[in-house]
């Protein structure tokens, strides 16, 4: 909403600067977005007086002006032909930049000086075109600024609304905030209207056939008008507050719809067949051209106004072709009625037309203001196009609406905004915003709402109109009193920020990608048909096919932001997200969204330094930081099975990751194809876990044992061993060896290559014995290495070597 | 041969000290002290001396020998300090060169450091953290919040759906209502969560995160509110950030306000963030409004509360100074680095 200063001066009485006023109105919930001072750039235009106009010695075109500044005569060269000696004339003075950038310098125009230019209404851009100088009337100072003189200085305001407050989409509207707030009164017109010649029930009929969607629709007749361009003050406010002149009749009607907040209509009368309005809804089909010159299909939900034939506007929307406002027009039929805010809503939205009218309708208009508007507006019309005004108005208000009465308890008041105000105090309020109040002493405020606060229904609506008048600013802020709680942060919120905390230490970085995915990036990834992350739920309105559905894992966003940084030559990545990727579950109301945790590491191993080995990171470089972050959640007996993990993984270097049988997640390298699709050239490394699995078997630091007071042994077996054995094989062969002499079991070392025999390899591992009663003999280790070293070779068939 | 014992003794310190190194030290020591050594030479003469000449001698002997051991003794003891502060001088690095550091720094998203922020100040102040679905149903989202149906939020313009009535949240006031729904008051919640938008630009992302925090309980006041948004922001900006609260609206809340911090940049003097304002606006707030408690069947003559609601990049962008929104998801390293 944009309202000039000087507009709401017209209704109000105040003596704050533009400044203070928009504190004002900001600190009312009437958010002042911006402000501007028209005109203020332009001080540097004056009045000034043609002395006398000459012609150019050298151009035929231009003539030579010596041009009174208030202070001293000047030269000016000027090309306009519209004017002459002794007109006042607006001079951009040398050194103002006028609209458009335009910088006024002192030059010589074809050997004549000029000290400055007299301006158009275009370049003062006051008008979109202008056929010469703009000449001023004749009793404007001299020397004053053109604008100021003009009275077109002025600031403008641009509000914020909220879409309740549908009353303050007017200057009246904040004009009245302003003087609730200020204790003032607005000062309302009250409009003499000079009737005359016949009745207007002779000449024209309204019926409304849906009353449903049309309660009241007014109209005033006014003959023998003169259409044509505005007066230049009614241009002027009308270009402040953004809205382009078209005619005079026009323009008024959208000038009372700024001014009151109502939105009317002006029919060219001789279009209206029969002389007849008639409120119905359209004909389902219906083609009407509204005056934007847009064929519309009408729906039979969409209420038209008509003549005795065919409908002649879209209500409350937009007026029709057919009937409105020409060059020649001087009969006009004024329309001012109120429509049913859902149905404007809903035809606005379905035919996508939004009209300053429609705004206003579909948030609300007030019902009892249709006719001052209508008067204004008729007023304003005989005044300045020269109309007859018809004696009376035409009222259709089938049900007339009751008065909305509410209560409100002074109580309840204060315990809401935690306030001591008193009950005068408070009725005070309300008078201060035309509510009417009776105030007896009770405790209890019975108020009459008025019509144009169609946001007040209820109690608390009441509550906040108190805290907005008496000043959130005047609200102490306090602690509130509350119950200790027991309860303490649960164990999983805990544990997600643990995990974050883990790989941002080992140095991931966290990112976080758009729960969007594309089918296609789901695809690349190969999941069969049944597998529940290849069934995506899919969103009805994407923005784009990139975001079509919401991501079933986390990997192909991980594998994008891989690759994005790989062209951004970041080569060495370590990169971990941890976010909710979403499962359709059938007969489920809402699908599942599971916590994952994923990452992908890439590249060197160590930083890239003078002093570090450059290795690239392997299977094993993940396999370790999955291992540290399962030891930091104390989840036992981890186990990592190869084979038929996931298709998106080397079908050789992958893993699941099991405890006790139950699946945590998966690793691996990123299958080649898969890689390929993605368009990435180096070797990936990939995890993702489930964190609710994560946190289920997590426990607690168990209770700890007391080393041994004696040292331990190490024992050490180089053996060989089928290449396809797995290591953990040897582990456990190993740990399944029950002696209470073994403490820990390594394998340190491992060797596959020429120097063994084919199809197999070379593996070393360290046993540590240890007693708690005694440093144990070699007699005593030996014994029970001798046995694991039977145990290899029985179960799995080493030789040692 | 006292004579001869003299003579050993004289030659043998001259050339200790001239001695340069350990090895030179040794091969002396052998010479003059070794088994077959010039002293046990000398000694060898001792046999054809008288017996009166013989005790005598001996002690010549010892002392000669004492005199010797001393000067290998201090000798090495010399040649080894000049060794270690020949050593000392030698041996130097360069200091400045780069730490060994097993891998690059990781780091947490910005996006994450302030939900975990957020979260903590509030936890202070006995919030607990709760959550909820990110696609949710029209009732938790709009319906139950008091958006009226034909509400333009509820357009396929604004908000992502699933369906007719499933929806990707654009918001974190549905966990509002879910845990109203679980538990009867007092409720003290903080929600952090990630919702959704139509909107893609250099200030809108489809995909967002809010935080939204609720209390319910007797007598729960707009100064209540105040106090705790004071104490918020103060925490988080700084305690000398003015802040102020102004009238606005939200379907599910009334009184609403918005709540504005001063400036961040300018500290109130006006600049290009803060639009020349001094102000900056970060949070929607307002008590709880009576039609929500109705849905989750809270008393609301007994109980009074209030919610409040802000953009987690909102609040990132400000306290890292990050000037375009799609940096955040971006996800370059060279960004993520920095945090």
């Amino acid at each position: 909403m944009k309202v000039t200063y000087n507009w709401l001066k017209e209704f109000v009485d105040f003596d704050l600067s533009p400044e203070v006023l928009s504190e004002l109105l900001t600190m009312l919930g009437l958010e002042v977005e911006s402000m501007e001072h028209i005109g203020a750039d332009l001080d540097d235009v004056i009045v000034a007086l043609v002395e006398e106009r000459a012609q150019h010695p050298n151009a035929d075109k231009l003539s030579l002006c010596r041009v009174n500044n208030g202070k001293e005569i000047i030269s000016v060269v000027c090309g306009a032909q519209n004017f002459k000696s002794g007109d006042k004339v607006a001079l951009a003075q040398v050194g103002c930049t006028l609209p458009g950038d335009f910088k006024i310098k002192r030059s010589k125009i074809r050997g004549e000086e000029s000290c400055g230019m007299l301006c158009s209404e275009k370049e003062l851009a006051l008008a979109d075109e202008s056929a010469g100088i703009m000449v001023l009337p004749a009793d404007l100072p001299l020397g004053t600024p053109v604008f100021e003189a003009l009275g077109i200085k002025d600031v403008l305001f641009e509000i914020g609304l909220t879409p309740n407050r549908a009353d303050c989409l007017s200057v009246i509207g904040i004009a009245r905030e302003i003087a609730a707030k200020l204790g003032k009164k607005v000062r309302y017109a009250t409009h003499d209207i000079p009737e005359t010649g016949a009745a207007i029930t002779s000449i024209a009929s309204v019926e409304i056939l849906d009353p449903d969607l049309c309660p009241r629709y007014a109209a005033r007749f006014v003959s023998g008008c003169t259409i044509a361009p505005s007066p230049q003050w009614l241009v002027n406010r009308l270009k402040a507050v953004g809205q382009r002149s078209i005619n005079n009749v026009v323009d008024i009607t959208n000038y009372v719809l700024m001014e009151y907040g109502h939105p009317l209509h002006a029919f060219d009368f001789r279009q209206l067949s029969g002389g007849k309005i008639i409120v119905k809804r359209a004909a389902e089909g219906e083609k009407f051209t509204t005056l934007d010159g847009q064929e519309r299909a009408l729906a039979a939900t969409d209420l038209t106004i008509r003549d005795a034939g065919r409908a002649v506007a879209l209500a409350g929307i937009m007026g029709g072709e057919n009937s409105e406002i020409a060059a020649d027009t001087a009969d006009i039929l004024l329309e001012s009625a109120y429509f049913n805010p859902s149905a404007i809503r809903l035809t606005s939205k379905r035919l996508g037309i939004h009209t300053e009218s429609s705004h206003r309708f579909e948030r609300g208009a007030d019902v009892q203001i249709v006719t001052t508007a209508l008067d204004r507006a008729a007023l304003l019309i005989a005044e300045l196009a020269g109309g007859t005004i018809a004696k009376g108005t035409i009222d259709e208000f089938p049900a007339p609406q009751t008065e909305k009465r509410l209560t409100v308890r002074v109580s309840r008041v204060n315990s809401i905004l935690g306030l001591h105000l008193d009950e005068t105090t408070i009725a005070k309020i309300f008078t201060s915003l035309e509510f009417d109040v009776v105030s007896s002493g009770t405790g209890i405020l019975e108020i009459t709402v008025p019509s144009f606060r169609v946001d007040i229904e209820r109690e608390i609506d009441l509550v906040e109109e108190v805290a907005r008048l008496h000043g959130f600013e005047n609200i102490p802020p306090t602690m509130p009193v509350a119950q200790v709680f027991s309860d303490r942060i649960p164990r999983y919120q805990i544990l997600e920020r643990e995990v974050k905390n883990y790989l941002a230490g080992a140095g991931f970085n966290e990112v976080i990608n758009f729960s969007f995915a594309s089918h296609n990036d789901i695809s690349k990834l190969n999941f069969p048909a049944a597998d529940k992350r290849s069934s995506a739920v899919a969103l009805l309105n994407p923005l784009v096919d990139e975001h079509a559905v919401m991501r079933t894992t986390l990997l192909p966003a991980l594998l994008q932001t891989a690759a994005k940084n790989f062209s951004l030559r970041n080569l060495n990545l370590r990169l971990f997200e941890m976010r909710r990727v979403y499962w359709v579950k059938p007969g489920q109301e809402l699908p599942d969204e599971p916590l994952h945790v994923a990452g992908i590491m890439t590249g060197l191993r160590m930083s890239d330094a003078w002093n570090q080995p450059k290795d690239l990171v392997d299977f094993f470089d993940l396999k370790g930081v999955v291992e540290s972050l399962t030891a930091l959640f104390k989840i036992p007996e981890l186990s990592f099975v190869a084979g038929g993990v996931e298709p998106y993984y080397h079908p050789g270097k992958a893993a699941a990751i099991l405890c006790n049988g139950q699946l945590l997640g998966t690793l691996g390298e990123i299958h080649p194809d898969v890689q390929e699709a993605f368009e990435i050239e180096k070797p990936i490394f990939y995890f993702e876990l489930d964190f609710a699995t994560l946190v289920e078997l997590s426990s607690a630091t168990p209770l700890v044992t007391a080393p041994s007071r004696f040292p331990d042994t190490y024992r050490d077996i180089a053996m060989l061993l089928d290449a396809d054995t797995p290591s953990a094989a040897v582990v456990d062969c190993i740990k399944a060896i029950r002696s209470d002499k073994t403490r820990a079991v390594e394998i340190f070392d491992l060797y596959t290559g020429d120097k063994i025999p084919a199809g197999q390899k070379s593996i070393a591992v360290r046993v540590r014995y240890g007693s708690f009663e005694k440093t144990l003999t070699d007699e005593e280790v030996s014994k029970v290495h001798q046995k694991i070293v039977n145990s290899l070779i029985s179960e799995i068939n080493i030789k040692v070597r | 041969m006292n004579e001869q014992l003299q003579q050993l003794k004289d030659l043998a310190l001259s050339e200790i000290a001239c001695v340069k190194s350990e090895e030179d030290l040794q091969a002396l020591r052998v010479r003059f002290l070794g088994k077959k050594g010039e002293l046990t030479a000398i000694m060898k003469g001792i046999g054809a001396l008288s017996p009166e000449e013989r005790p005598l001698i001996g002690q010549v002997v010892n002392s000669v020998r004492d005199s010797l051991e001393e000067g290998f003794t201090t000798a090495s003891a010399v040649l080894k300090e000049s060794l270690k502060a020949q050593k000392l001088t030698c041996e130097k690095i360069d200091v400045t060169l780069p730490g060994r550091r097993a891998a690059p720094k990781g780091t947490k998203h910005p996006v994450t450091l302030v939900i975990e922020e957020i979260c903590d100040i509030f936890a202070g102040l006995g919030f607990m953290v709760a959550e909820g679905p990110e696609i949710e149903l029209d009732y938790y989202n709009f319906e139950a919040l008091n958006f009226p149906k034909d509400h333009p939020a509820r357009d396929m313009q604004d908000t992502f759906f699933v369906q007719n009535n499933l929806l990707l949240r654009t918001h974190t006031s549905p966990v509002q209502i879910r845990t109203m729904l679980k538990q009867e008051p007092p409720v003290r919640i903080i929600a952090p969560g990630t919702v959704y938008r139509c909107d893609y630009d250099a200030t809108h992302s489809p995909m967002f995160h809010q935080i939204e925090g609720l209390m319910v309980d007797k007598g729960v006041t707009f100064g209540d509110l105040k106090g705790i948004l004071t104490i918020f922001t103060n925490q988080m900006f700084g305690s000398d950030i003015g802040v102020r609260l102004r009238p606005s609206f939200f379907p599910f809340t009334e009184p609403s306000a918005e709540v504005d911090i001063a400036c961040v940049i300018c500290r109130g003097k006006g600049c290009r963030v803060c639009k020349n304002t001094g102000w900056l606006e970060i949070l929607g707030a307002g008590m709880v409004d009576p039609e929500v408690f109705r849905h989750v069947e809270y008393d609301s003559e007994a109980f009074s509360g209030f919610a409040f609601g802000m953009g987690i990049e909102r609040v990132a962008m400000l306290k890292y100074g990050i000037n375009d929104m799609r940096l955040l998801f971006e996800n370059d390293v060279r960004f993520l680095s920095q945090f």
